[in-house]
């Protein structure tokens, strides 16, 4: 009931005009590289100059091929620096062993030396965790499986677990993050099932610490509301019984390996969505799965995306359906969606709002820069989006919600200082004089923008490239093209049309 | 930012024509009632979200009911302990600072507030308090549709603040655009290209020739013109105000420093939102409860210290609340789950400080969880109807008797 009451509430931002015809069957209309750009920008975050070249040149069908074709979660890229090593013998073990065999006398006026030993973990978990965004934003630049990025950035939002709190450092979401990553384009079942022993989700909604006295439902009523059915598809009792279900699911503390601790599981009998049997968690996840409520929340979720806001009802129940026959598999299911005429259409075209890390990792594509530093976590989290750190167990919304005036701020502040830094952009957009401020304000609005701009918008570009509201006044020289090549691309990027994928 | 009314602004553009018909309904028709405020038009209502759901009764004990002892052997708090209100309640000690504005008559508490079948997940319960609508999906959120019903100057940009990065849903409006704004640093833009950029922008926006159709092209412009400006303006507008009020150098205090500083330097703001947390104590509650607690009464004394040495105490009412309260019983691990009702707090304006409202029985249970006595929409419509004193009808829908603490 309350379910229906919200697919069909008036909600906002959907596109104008009305589903097409067939919309998940194959498109097979022209090919150009506003297409290829929008492909990119959806399967990808954007993709360099020659990315864009290539994805043009080549059919749909070829890039969607080539986008499938992912490498093992781990090939290619390097690890993230480890400085937190909690359970790898490292330096944090190294502390504890310290803190055993401390003597508690403090020097005159200065700290403990537990005093010093809790500052330099609190330090190194921070710079940890700096190291580990920056390391997954210079993977989503470099990797050359765009797809197994994106689509792990969407299992992070799924399954949204935070680090540096609730006892979450270090490896732990290192390791969630390659789970996800090895299951990119795997199944969501067998994911869910992982997901259920994986220490940092374990530690984040303290079903670690859940017991058969005194179930926690934490874990159990997000695993329904967030993960896989949605909320008014089930009830109270259900969440009550599934926690029971899942006492005994922990971790070794020594290792962090999971451990199905027998003592602390309830192997009652427990009814659950209407079946009754002795179940385990396991149980229960292969319960939630039989439900088509499922199906229906992964398909609008995918929908929402990959393709566009709001999706239509029936388009979500069409895509229900292909993830119930394809079982769960995300490669088909994104292969069906990728390749599909509701995704190239018109009302999906610039029709959602790009989420932080796509507008930073895109521009570092789009100007050829291939690593980060550590600024940009501070960086994307102006805009609101650190990978790693979702505000909640929710993710992220998305959407509308992208949108603040703090937020744009941040995003035009970001793009100027890509703009200005001397080791920022680059590549042949800055290069040479062009033979009018009218061809360099096309140039920039072609790259940047894929032509999505008004006449009287590259007009205004032009007048700005040729001195007009500038400082210094002049036309456009030899002298002056750099930097007004740069100032007018960081015009271009603070336009409506860059904040939308 | 304002989700649908932006597209009001452009009318007549061609973006309109994409507004499908609920909605384009809801925006040509005229706001029901255009009426001024009918009391002192400079009064300011600042909400505080206790963000994660906070313990109720952690935050005012019932120390006089036996049952509470049973439930909480480990994280109950000792009678000894707590800051007696009477003989049955009692404020948690972390609250002090709350407590002795308590005694001075400036805060009402309001007893277990919640409403009719209370829903447990962080993100609805949320939904429903900042939206005041249980019963379907909302859009808009009810201070959002207060600035709707009000004949607020559109050219102010900021007749409403959300002290946050992002805007919450209880400030979603059909016509007012309501920045965000995290804080005075870092609001701004890095670059001088200021004009040209917004002029080339909304002439991308204005231009019917645009060559895509994105349902989210104008909302972008709105909002990037708006924070330009307003980003250009704001520091100008509070540069004059001092304040030697003690905040403590928390986000929260930050958070509410601002709003006093926005208050004094007379914008115009009649509503501004902050928040504090989270609050979601499954684990070890009384060390993270405790901190999060005296953060915030330490704050909300300092920001009415500094409300009070700018003569902005009476036009200042402050009201606290959160998704919901946690349950009765603690939990295996020192903490408490997902719960329904809680109190609310009222601080400031004039108000008549004491206690509204029943303490949940904690011997009839529905399910582990409390009954609530209050329906936090009597909250909402004591201030809208008293505080702003217009009528509630176009703010809250159905009709909730007014609490007498006000007016």
């Amino acid at each position: 009931m309350r379910y229906d009451a919200y697919m069909n509430a008036a909600t906002t931002f959907r596109p104008p005009g009305s589903l097409p015809t067939a919309p998940l069957a194959r498109y097979t209309g022209p090919w150009d590289v506003r297409l290829a750009a929008h492909l990119l920008r959806r399967a990808g975050f954007g993709g360099t100059l020659a990315d864009r070249a290539r994805f043009a040149a080549n059919s749909m069908a070829v890039n969607v091929d080539a986008l499938m074709n992912v490498g093992p979660a781990n090939a290619g890229l390097p690890s993230p620096e480890l400085i937190d090593t909690e359970y790898a013998g490292g330096e944090l073990q190294r502390i504890r062993a310290m803190r055993m065999a401390e003597t508690p006398a403090a020097p005159a006026g200065g700290d403990t030396a537990l005093e010093v030993m809790r500052k330099m973990r609190g330090q190194m978990r921070r710079k940890q965790d700096v190291a580990n965004v920056t390391w997954w934003l210079d993977r989503m630049i470099a990797s050359t499986s765009p797809l197994q990025e994106k689509m792990t950035l969407f299992l992070h939002g799924n399954f949204a677990t935070a680090s540096n709190q609730k006892g979450i450092y270090g490896l732990d979401i290192i390791e969630q993050n390659q789970l996800m990553r090895s299951y990119a384009l795997g199944n969501f079942v067998a994911l869910t099932h992982a997901v259920a022993r994986d220490r940092a989700m374990l530690k984040y909604l303290d079903n670690a610490r859940s017991n058969r006295d005194h179930p926690n439902e934490n874990f159990a009523r997000e695993l329904m509301e967030l993960f896989t059915l949605g909320i008014g598809n089930y009830t109270e009792q259900d969440v009550r019984e599934s926690a029971r279900a899942f006492t005994g699911y922990t971790f070794q503390r020594r290792t962090g390996a999971f451990f199905m601790n027998e003592r602390q599981h309830d192997d009652g009998r427990k009814t659950f969505l209407g079946k009754t049997g002795n179940f385990t968690g396991d149980d229960v996840i292969d319960i939630i799965f039989q439900q088509p409520a499922s199906a229906a929340l992964l398909a609008r979720k995918l929908l929402e995306f990959f393709v566009y806001s709001d999706p239509e009802p029936q388009l979500v129940d069409d895509l229900a359906a292909v993830v119930r026959r394809e079982k769960f598999e995300l490669a088909p299911i994104m292969s069906t969606l990728l390749r599909s005429n509701v995704f190239y259409s018109e009302r999906a075209y610039r029709a959602l709002v790009k989420s932080p890390v796509e507008f930073v990792v895109g521009s570092y594509q789009l100007f050829g820069i291939e690593k980060t530093g550590p600024g940009v976590r501070d960086v994307l989290n102006r805009m609101g989006q650190v990978p790693f750190h979702p505000p909640s167990v929710k993710g992220w919304d998305g959407g509308a919600s992208w949108l603040s005036t703090q937020t744009v701020l941040a995003r035009e502040n970001f793009a100027s200082s890509l703009m200005t830094a001397s080791s920022g952009a680059g590549g042949p957009l800055f290069e040479g004089l062009p033979p009018s401020a009218h061809v360099a304000a096309q140039r920039l609005v072609g790259t940047i923008l894929l032509g999505d701009a008004t006449p009287s918008a590259t007009a205004k570009l032009a007048a700005y490239l040729d001195g007009g509201d500038t400082s210094l006044g002049g036309a456009l020289s030899g002298e002056n093209v750099d930097g007004r090549m740069r100032g007018a691309a960081y015009l271009t990027m603070a336009m409506p049309a860059y904040q939308l994928s | 930012m304002k989700r649908r009314g932006f597209i009001g602004a452009l009318a007549g553009l061609s973006i309109t024509a994409h507004a499908n018909g609920v909605f384009a309904a809801a925006l040509n028709k005229p706001p029901s009632m255009a009426l001024p405020d009918l009391v002192a038009s400079d009064r300011v209502l600042v909400v505080v979200n206790l963000q994660g759901g906070n313990d109720g009764l952690n935050t005012i004990v019932p120390h006089g009911m036996p049952a509470y002892y049973r439930y909480r052997p480990s994280i109950g708090i000792a009678p000894g302990d707590v800051l007696q209100i009477d003989r049955t309640i009692g404020f948690n000690p972390a609250l002090a600072s709350l407590k002795g504005m308590f005694d001075n008559g400036s805060v009402a508490i309001v007893q277990g507030a919640g409403y009719p079948a209370p829903d447990h997940s962080h993100f609805r319960s949320t939904e429903i308090w900042q939206t005041a609508a249980p019963e379907k999906y909302e859009h808009t959120g009810w201070l959002g549709r207060y600035l709707d019903e009000s004949n607020l100057p559109e050219t102010n940009l900021f007749n409403a603040v959300a002290v946050a990065p992002i805007l919450p849903e209880v400030l979603a409006s059909r016509r007012v655009d309501v920045p965000a704004i995290a804080g005075l640093g870092g609001y701004g833009l890095a670059s001088d290209r200021n004009a040209t950029q917004r002029s080339a922008f909304a002439s991308l926006v204005r231009d019917d020739r645009v060559p895509f159709a994105s349902p989210y092209l104008a909302t972008v412009a709105s909002i990037e013109d708006r924070a330009q400006r307003g980003s250009e303006e704001l520091p100008k507008l509070v540069a004059g105000y001092k304040t030697s009020a003690a905040y403590p150098a928390t986000a929260i205090g930050r958070s509410l420093a601002l709003a006093a500083q926005m208050i004094g330097s007379n914008l115009g703001t009649r509503v501004i939102y902050v928040a504090h947390g989270s609050f979601d104590t499954h684990v070890a509650q009384r060390a993270r409860q405790d901190v999060l607690l005296r953060g915030l009464g330490d704050a909300l004394k300092a920001f009415y210290d500094d409300l009070a040495a700018h003569g902005n105490e009476k036009k200042t009412l402050t009201m606290t609340f959160s998704e919901f309260g946690r349950r009765v019983a603690e939990n295996a691990s020192r903490g408490t789950d997902h719960g329904t009702a809680a109190p609310m707090f009222l601080i400031g304006g004039g108000i008549k400080g004491g206690v509204y409202g029943e303490h949940p029985s904690l011997d009839a249970l529905d399910n582990g969880d409390t009954r609530f006595t209050t329906d936090f929409r009597s909250v909402y419509a004591t201030i809208v109807e008293k505080w702003f004193g217009r009528p509630s009808a176009g703010v809250i829908a159905g009709t909730y008797p007014t609490l007498p603490m006000l007016g």
